[in-house]
């Protein structure tokens, strides 16, 4: 039973994006076993330790726990009428998230009592009162809450409220669940005893509505809660497929946030992917070892000698992101990737320009990445671009640092206001470095209109890509880390 | 897994009494965190910032059950032959002289090639054996008589490969060894493993998973007035209270590294040794680079001052 009850709350905790694999799951049993399920906090406190296992998913831990296991509050009130039941499964609302399954068991718990004691007043003051006859109605002021649960959960199960997507959706849910339930016919029961118009049957229609307006409620608190459990997670996937596919420009303010979780993971994900490729070198340490093991056929002289010879490669990336107006939508997110790429490859240099090239690796690695992108549009945004002067720039500071192990970025759209564009030091970094690769925001029909350069650039670098949408950019680091290796 | 002094670790009051009786102060996660490691029998992976005791959690478990502490500094580059074990090869070297010199008698009376080999696998073969291996750190754990507890800090420092590594020791207290086969940790003496992490980088999900994990945030005001009472006693309470108060605002600022607790602790000598009683502003300002680490920090920090001390004398 209790097993039972932790898998459902594992499964609560996956969809809050805590990852719980089955082998957590076994241990947070076999803690429970040691702990018990007395002292609550005590318990919180070991399945926190056991299941969640960075400070973020401690706090989502935290919050899920109290919200399926809040049966504290309600304990004093069931302990009366439902004796013998374990505690944990006496409320109300966790009958809710789990009725499914405790439908059967359901002996009369108490969810929203203060709307149901009024009910049952009622029914007490008016004894000689008319009886409903629709079922619904029955059931409602029957006041047998553990039913109307079930009859609950049911319709939850008949219209598939765990299907449920995004927030909107609740009140079509809510609706679909009264209907599933009968409220047809209890509405068909209402207008007909107010079209009777004697006084007991107006006094029942009175009663049916009240208790159908307080089941609404119960429904859509239902709905909702099945909505935090269930919807949370696929509404999110949802959300980022989409965000992934729309133009960077089009991205808006209130995205941000989202965006930034996006390309957060997409960063972790490509860096898991690629970082353990190896890479044998000519020469490295002197392995004792192997000299020694190698050389035994030789009598023991030391004539054959061994290296130490793999070491862990990753790419030394340079990245110049063009933070000029005509840009500037897009050179948010790239360097918002820029930034949670330098997380994990240690060797990104990044640096930013309108038309001066200024380094600014240091404050991405110092830095929130609020600060360091509104320090970095302070400093070099929004200015009117000059390529050349950024190549000089670059070649004058950073030419000394490339070497064959390079690869270099270059984010912007090649539009440099009728400037010399200095091809010549682009050709000199693509001599030097492994890779320079360009990619444009701009679709491909327009990078030889007006102002733009690409035709003069596209010839020095390895790779010219358009990348305008996170799947791009995605596709495009994927294809350097590959490479890199 | 049975320990020495296992009724130490028998719930969790008694392991918080047992650390204060150590002068380590700890909450109710951190004591049930041992609690679990123990009983559990799982490694810990403790996250948090720069000095709030994780290091000092591990030593303290170890004076408490009076067991060796075996630590285990990670840093990149660390490999097996630092953190498991090596080869003696000065040794190993001189054992195939002694053999080349005693390879007549040993070959005596053999006739042909095929009888001299088969003679030669009579004869022990103990060029990579046990004896010939220099134990690390991990391998020390491992063949501890008594058990112990294994502190592998900073992990986060170590490369990727090092953490696969660690794999094999963190589920199964075993290591593999290929020339000799699988050493494991005796059923009843298995070491209690913590590790540490700053978190500079993600730890990989394998070895998460195979921990439990306890994050130790800064303390609150009224836990790190207790933690400095146990380190510090003789500082007065007036200014205790004052000074925790003190950091506790610090920590909202926006400073590049806030005080730890550590930070508090020297401070707190340092107050004493200057024989103060009360915090005041020029006293806080002589003294803030005790508790401040970058120049920045003081700066800012100088500017606000007499705001902050204010703060802190009107809150006790």
């Amino acid at each position: 039973m209790i097993d039972r009850t932790l898998v459902d709350f594992v499964k609560v905790l996956r969809t809050a994006e805590i990852q719980v694999s089955p082998a957590e799951t076994l241990d947070a049993i076999s803690a429970m076993n040691i702990v018990g399920y007395r002292d609550r906090e005590f318990l919180k406190d070991s399945l926190s330790i056991v299941l969640s296992k960075n400070p973020q998913e401690k706090e989502a831990f935290d919050s899920c726990f109290d919200r399926f296991f809040t049966f504290d509050k309600f304990q004093q009130t069931d302990e009366g009428t439902s004796p013998g039941k374990e505690p944990d499964n006496q409320d109300g609302d966790f009958d809710l998230n789990t009725g499914d399954r405790q439908q059967g068991a359901g002996k009369g718990s108490g969810q929203g009592q203060g709307g149901g004691s009024q009910g049952e007043a009622d029914t007490e003051e008016d004894q000689t009162e008319l009886q409903p006859t629709s079922d619904l109605g029955k059931l409602l002021l029957s006041g047998n809450r553990a039913e109307l649960m079930i009859a609950m959960a049911e319709a939850g199960r008949e219209v598939q409220v765990n299907q449920i997507i995004v927030f909107t959706q609740k009140g079509l849910y809510t609706r679909k669940m009264m209907d599933a339930m009968g409220l047809k016919e209890m509405q068909d029961e209402i207008a007909e005893l107010q079209g009777h118009g004697g006084r007991p049957q107006s006094n029942l229609a009175d009663r049916l509505k009240r208790a159908r307006e307080q089941l609404r409620d119960k429904i859509r608190d239902y709905v909702e809660k099945q909505f935090f459990l269930h919807a949370d997670e696929s509404g999110k996937q949802l959300r980022e497929e989409l965000l992934k596919k729309v133009k960077l420009s089009n991205l808006e303010r209130r995205n941000f946030k989202d965006v930034q979780e996006v390309v957060f993971k997409m960063a972790k994900k490509l860096i898991a992917i690629h970082s353990k490729q190896r890479r044998t070198f000519r020469r490295g340490q002197l392995d004792v070892r192997k000299t020694l093991r190698h050389n035994m056929q030789y009598d023991g002289m030391f004539f054959d000698i061994r290296w130490k010879s793999t070491k862990v490669d990753r790419p030394k990336v340079m990245c110049i992101c063009d933070v000029s107006g005509s840009v500037s939508n897009y050179s948010r997110f790239l360097l918002m990737f820029l930034y949670s790429l330098a997380e994990v490859l240690p060797k990104v240099r990044s640096f930013a320009f309108s038309s001066d090239l200024g380094e600014v690796s240091e404050l991405f690695e110092y830095s929130t990445l609020e600060d360091a992108m509104a320090k970095t549009m302070r400093d070099y945004g929004n200015g009117s671009t000059d390529y050349g002067q950024m190549l000089m720039d670059f070649r004058n500071h950073c030419m000394d640092s490339v070497n064959n192990k390079t690869t270099i970025i270059i984010l912007g759209d090649s539009r440099n206001n009728y400037g010399d564009p200095r091809t010549e030091i682009l050709r000199e970094m693509y001599d030097k470095a492994k890779r320079v690769i360009w990619l444009n925001p701009e679709p491909r029909i327009s990078w030889t209109v007006g102002d733009a350069e690409m035709k003069k650039y596209a010839p020095c670098c390895h790779q010219v890509e358009v990348c305008n949408s996170l799947v791009h950019l995605e596709r495009v680091v994927s294809n350097l880390l590959r490479t890199a290796v | 897994m049975a320990i020495k002094n296992e009724e130490k670790l028998a719930d969790v009051e008694v392991i918080k009494d047992n650390f204060e009786a150590l002068h380590y102060i700890c909450n109710a996660q951190i004591a049930t965190a041992i609690f679990l490691a123990y009983h559990l029998e799982k490694p810990i992976l403790v996250e948090g910032p720069p000095g709030v005791g994780k290091t000092e959690l591990a030593k303290t478990t170890a004076e408490m059950l009076n067991l060796p502490c075996i630590r285990l500094q990670c840093y990149e580059g660390l490999d097996e032959s630092k953190a498991i074990y090596e080869w003696k090869y000065g040794k190993q070297l001189l054992y195939t002289q002694v053999l080349k010199e005693t390879l007549s008698e040993i070959l005596e009376g053999a006739r042909g090639l095929a009888q001299s080999v088969d003679k030669l696998h009579e004869f022990g073969d103990i060029f990579f054996s046990e004896q010939f291996l220099e134990p690390r750190p991990l391998l020390k754990a491992l063949n501890e008589e008594e058990g112990c507890v294994l502190l592998i800090d900073e992990v986060d420092k170590s490369d990727h490969e090092f953490e696969s590594l660690l794999l094999e020791m963190l589920s199964d207290f075993q290591l593999s060894i290929p020339e000799i086969g699988t050493i494991k940790a005796s059923p009843e003496r298995k070491p209690l493993v913590l590790l540490t992490s700053n978190n500079t980088r993600e730890i990989s999900d394998a070895l998460k998973r195979r921990c439990l994990h306890l994050y130790i945030p800064f303390p609150d005001a009224d836990l790190e007035s207790r933690i400095v009472h146990a380190r510090v006693p003789d500082i007065p309470g007036k200014l205790r209270r004052q000074l925790v108060a003190f950091i506790q605002e610090l920590r909202e600022m926006d400073l590049k590294k806030v005080p730890a607790i550590s930070e508090t602790i020297d401070w707190a000598r340092t107050l004493i040794l200057l024989h103060t009683d009360s915090l005041d502003a020029d006293l806080v300002r002589q003294t803030l680079n005790v508790i401040l680490k970058f120049q920045e920090d003081i700066e800012t920090v100088e500017a606000e001052i007499q705001n902050v001390t204010n703060k802190a004398l009107k809150e006790i």
